[in-house]
């Protein structure tokens, strides 16, 4: 049985645009479980980043607003936690990598004192033993010459060396739980793989949980042992990635799985593309019913009225579609 | 449904030996010199479409857009249906520009925020002395038609439409004047991925309908597949490869082209084989290394790689490949 490490429950957050409130996430639940990797998949504006960003609280209050939910994280509600108490968690439990390390990192400080600062913070180390550690650090995400990288500044660095410094000084306090927000989107392809290779050589040498959100069906194939596809601020489905890709049962996953061609068969030439007709739904304008209805093959005059549930159809399975009631 | 092209022999493009160094300001004020492109060549047949692939900084984009003289280059021959294009007159090239058209990777960047669609449409008309303006609407509305938006939609602003709308507008301004050769500068990449399918399919459409030869520049190696007929791979500002698209995604011959495609994570679990591991970052344009550009990198390096550099050459018929250790 699974243990869980970290719990969504009903997780609802809005934002505020002049005098309209759009619900980026529709109350959503779910839970992360020890030492696993749970891919979190999803078109622009399908709420993804945003969820996962108010785990840690770190919606931009206003025009973001979390309207209800928990998040349970040793049995205490991190959306309840004084101020105080939230700032001990992110980084020491819960830590995050981003997108973009060039903007995620002080521009004038060099990368040494980032990670030093982090291990100040949450440890009990000197100012010594912290640069020790951090060297440390930097050698763990094979960064070479740390001894002489850290007194450098992130400019000096490729995307790539920067990416690896964002996951050193992520895992400087050994959190229980990383949230990587699309870690290898801005990187070229053989970056992205050495960075996925370390990611799953971290997972292998520690219990850590990691939340992956990412748009990349090839990355959550590579690395993740669950995923959770997400559209217009839902979960439509989520399951065992083995299961997903070999049999998914939403017509969005299956679109999505479908649109992207397959490199190692041999294509016909100039053969169309499978493809999701329509467009992503902006926030303002979410279809009634199933929110996917319009672009959806299969919908049924059900689908236009009433929205589905997420239904569990097999063990850890679970799909919210009229097709699968 | 599948879509007959014709590939006749005929060069629509042909690219000789182009350069294109820029110079830089270090920042305590020194010149240095970035080799972006270092010598390139190839064809681009009538009716064909060409990719060029590789990471970011590999100078794909600056031969995308040298070819079209958007970017002068320092050096090389740039041949337009045997036409010198660096040597032609300013009003002579400008006639020519109707006929080849570029797409950009960023639609929301690459349209005037404060024109109405149909006036961004009109717009290559009027450039190209149009003057019929009843007519020019009819090719607007027929234009809109063509990518798959509706007329009603021709007073909106681009603020209006989502990414994958905006590109088909992109696309419209291309194609308006019929062009027999489109530059598709990364036309998918900015895309959610429900959508980049709809793009290359319309890509595909007027390939056939309009008889376009692409020359389509992109880092994503499925697309390409896909998507050309042949691919020329690029790697600091040089061709490392250059062949059909079946041979080179079945039996690449570079090093280079074969870590690349290794190195795509895949949806399918049979894929998953034992990675080439490639070790390092792409060298800084500005302090090329000397030899072949990729030994620093390169698994299977030898002596000779780190000495003299490798030129492309023919190993099998039409399957060019710039690598001592397998020409």
């Amino acid at each position: 049985m699974p243990t869980p490490e970290l719990r969504v429950k009903n997780l609802k957050v809005a934002f505020t645009t002049g005098d309209e409130e759009l619900i980026a996430v529709h109350g959503i639940s779910y839970q992360l479980n020890r030492g696993e990797t749970l891919a979190l998949v999803g078109e622009s504006g399908s709420g993804k980043t945003v969820s996962a960003l108010s785990v840690l609280r770190l919606i931009p209050e206003p025009p973001g607003k979390i309207l209800s939910g928990e998040i349970l994280f040793d049995d205490k509600d991190l959306l309840k936690l004084q101020a105080k108490e939230l700032r001990e968690r992110r980084g020491r439990d819960i830590a995050m990598i981003f997108q973009d390390p060039m903007t995620s990192m002080n521009p004038v400080l060099t990368i040494g004192e980032q990670i030093i600062e982090t291990l100040l913070r949450h440890t009990p180390l000197s100012r010594s033993g912290a640069r020790v550690k951090t060297i440390d650090l930097l050698n763990q995400v094979d960064i070479p010459f740390p001894e002489q990288k850290l007194d450098q500044y992130p400019h000096q660095f490729s995307g790539g060396m920067r990416q690896r410094v964002m996951i050193a000084m992520a895992l400087s306090c050994s959190p229980r739980v990383l949230i990587a927000d699309e870690p290898t989107t801005a990187l070229d392809v053989l970056i992205q793989a050495q960075i996925i290779e370390l990611l799953k050589q971290i997972k292998k040498e520690s219990q850590m949980s990691i939340l992956l959100i990412t748009h990349d069906l090839g990355v959550v194939a590579e690395i993740a042992q669950r995923v959770m596809v997400m559209y217009a601020g839902d979960i439509v489905e989520t399951g065992p990635v083995s299961k997903l890709f070999r049999a998914s049962l939403h017509p969005y996953t299956s679109g999505l799985i479908n649109s992207v061609p397959a490199l190692k068969a041999t294509p016909q030439k100039n053969f169309r593309l499978s493809e999701i007709s329509g467009t992503v739904p902006s926030l303002s304008q979410i279809p009634s019913g199933c929110p996917f209805h319009p672009r959806c093959p299969s919908a049924e005059t059900r689908c236009r009225t009433d929205k589905p549930r997420l239904k569990e159809i097999a063990p850890d399975h679970a799909v919210s579609c009229w097709l699968h009631p | 449904m599948t879509i007959q092209t014709k590939t006749t022999q005929a060069p629509l493009l042909e690219v000789r030996n182009i350069k294109k160094h820029f110079q830089a300001k270090g920042i305590s004020g020194e010149t240095q010199t970035v080799y972006a492109l270092n010598g390139i060549s190839f064809t681009l047949r009538e009716g064909e479409t060409l990719g060029l692939v590789g990471e970011s900084g590999c100078g794909k984009s600056t031969a995308a857009r040298t070819v079209l003289r958007l970017i002068e280059p320092t050096a090389g021959e740039i041949l337009y249906r045997n036409q010198d294009l660096l040597a032609l007159r300013p009003d002579k090239m400008r006639s020519l520009r109707k006929e080849m058209q570029i797409i950009f990777q960023d639609p929301f960047a690459s349209l005037n925020p404060r024109k109405r669609i149909d006036k961004i449409l009109e717009e290559p008309f009027d450039i190209h002395g149009f003057t019929n303006p009843s007519k020019i609407k009819e090719r607007v509305v027929g234009l809109l038609d063509k990518v798959g938006l509706s007329s009603d939609q021709a007073d909106k602003y681009p603020h209006e439409f989502s990414g994958g709308q905006l590109q088909r507008i992109g696309i419209a301004r291309a194609i308006a004047l019929n062009p027999s050769l489109i530059v598709a500068d990364e036309p998918v990449s900015a895309l959610d991925v429900s959508i980049r399918a709809q793009v290359i399919n319309l890509l595909l459409d007027l390939k056939e309908s309009m008889q376009i030869s692409y020359l389509f520049i992109s880092h994503d190696m499925a697309i390409v597949r896909h998507f050309c007929d042949r691919v020329a791979v690029m790697y600091l500002g040089k061709i490392v490869e250059l062949a059909d698209s079946e041979p080179l995604y079945n039996k690449p011959q570079h090093p280079y082209t074969e870590a690349l495609l290794a190195a795509i994570p895949s949806i399918d679990p049979e894929t998953k084989k034992e990675r080439m591991k490639i070790k390092g970052d792409l060298p800084n344009s500005m302090d090329m290394p000397r030899g072949c550009a990729f030994h620093t990198r390169c698994p299977i390096r030898e002596k000779q790689c780190e000495e003299s550099i490798p030129q492309l050459k023919e190993a099998r018929p039409g399957h060019h490949v710039a690598c001592f250790l397998r020409e």
